[in-house]
């Protein structure tokens, strides 16, 4: 399982964010460079139509494969009540082949995408990822080097945490008091609902510049 | 990695594979000082596709495939689907995508058990290949793997040395049939001369299908 919140922001005021978030995190940020290839079953495979994801990191001297699948999301009352989605999610490394393997089994090419940017990996309650990218589409099948943006202007911003059914309301928790520090430059909410840029987001950019860094805070 | 070979038992015609022939191959190792070590377990199993509507057109997809659990990588899973020489190496949660994707299904498995000895420079194992929970043996394997060479090539003419002296010991024993080397054509799945568990995987892949055409043959004969 996860949790996950995303929030978008203008590009002008992601070196603010970058500032904010290593102030707030205090550990260097990497960069970021993933192609994700969506794929779908065939027509007739399987019970019912399924969804599978090959993320390619190329940040890495040798790219890298991961398998992710994405399940459905925690449903209920209290589930409507956060203000994170908590959803199951597995990964599985794999060699570079698997999309030749996903291919053979009967799975399509629904879409692909490349994320460039940063992400900041730290221990905040809980195990913290926040990424920062642009997204692009590929204008060519997997031409990765002639990628254009899917929104110019535009980053997507997301933070994840993995759970387990038993630890997941700590791990909201934790999520939800992190996002508060980063209210005055972006609004995150769960995937698909989408809150727009937040207003203050100027003020707040032009204040943390200034200041040449982020507050340490001590949790 | 340390290179090994992967053999099975090839039963004479008319006769089948029996437990008294593993106890005989047992005695045979520690007849020329092999030392038992413990247990080992690797488990291939069949995926099968669901498949939604019954015109769906055959080659849109693969029969089946194999997922292999080898105790030589506990936290890696490998896919293997023979008729297109793929072999995937994916972490062990790989299994649980698949359960989540609903498109195969796990329909068989196999289970291939037995004892590890260590033999100066070589390590064999020796195991039964029985369904899971079953006691109904179905094939008998070997690995013999030689500790100090990671060279396929390089390492050839030891191992063929060895199975000479194995083949020449086994033989006092008079028994229905004998160990078989089938090595597979690694080019054709991608992987090089330097020994990786993907090779293990791919060597599994290839006994299995020659004990499905042993039990088919036994099938076609009855």
């Amino acid at each position: 399982m996860e949790c996950v919140v995303q929030g978008i922001i203008e590009t002008q005021h992601v070196e603010a964010l970058e500032i904010l978030l290593q102030g707030l995190c205090g550990v260097r940020r990497e960069r970021l460079r993933v192609h994700e290839i969506c794929l779908k079953s065939g027509p007739n495979l399987g019970v019912v139509a399924s969804e599978v994801r090959l993320i390619c990191n190329l940040e890495q001297t040798e790219p890298t494969w991961t398998v992710r699948h994405i399940g459905g999301a925690m449903r209920g009352a209290g589930a409507e009540q956060i203000s994170v989605l908590v959803r199951t999610m597995v990964e599985s490394k794999a060699s570079k082949n698997v999309l030749r393997l996903f291919y053979a089994l009967g799975y399509k090419l629904d879409h692909e995408l490349l994320r460039v940017g940063f992400a900041f990996h730290f221990q905040r309650g809980t195990q913290i990822t926040v990424t920062v990218s642009s997204v692009n589409k590929m204008l060519q099948l997997h031409a990765t080097d002639e990628a254009v943006p899917v929104t110019p202007g535009i980053q997507l911003v997301e933070v994840t945490a993995p759970a387990t059914s038993e630890n997941y309301t700590e791990v909201v928790a934790a999520v939800s008091s992190f996002c508060e520090y980063l209210a005055p430059l972006l609004h995150l909410s769960k995937p698909g609902i989408s809150t727009g840029v937040v207003p203050t987001a100027a003020a707040a950019a032009a204040s943390l510049m200034s200041d040449g860094g982020g507050e340490e805070l001590s949790s | 990695m340390p290179l090994k070979w992967v053999l099975h038992w090839q039963p004479n015609a008319g006769t089948t594979v029996n437990s008294q022939i593993i106890n005989e191959v047992t005695q045979c190792v520690e007849s020329i000082n092999g030392v038992k070590e413990g247990r080992w377990k690797a488990t291939i199993t069949f995926y099968k596709p669901m498949i939604r509507a019954e015109q769906a057109l055959a080659g849109d997809f693969p029969r089946d495939f194999l997922g292999i659990a080898l105790p030589e990588q506990p936290n890696k899973y490998y896919l293997i689907i023979r008729l297109q020489r793929i072999v995937l190496e994916a972490d062990s949660s790989i299994q649980m995508i698949m359960e989540k994707l609903q498109s195969y299904k796990s329909r068989v498995s196999l289970n291939f058990e037995g004892f590890q000895y260590q033999l100066g420079d070589f390590q064999l194992r020796v195991g039964k290949v029985l369904p899971t929970h079953s006691e109904n043996l179905r094939g008998i394997v070997m690995e013999v793997e030689y500790l100090p060479i990671s060279s396929m090539e390089k390492a050839r003419q030891v191992m063929e040395d060895f199975m000479d002296i194995w083949q020449q010991a086994l033989s006092k024993r008079s028994l229905p049939g004998h160990f078989m080397h089938m090595e597979p054509n690694f080019a054709e799945y991608g992987l090089a001369d330097q020994y990786t568990s993907q090779h293990t995987a791919v060597q599994y892949a290839t006994v299995m299908a020659q004990l499905i055409a042993t039990v088919q043959a036994v099938q076609a004969r009855n």
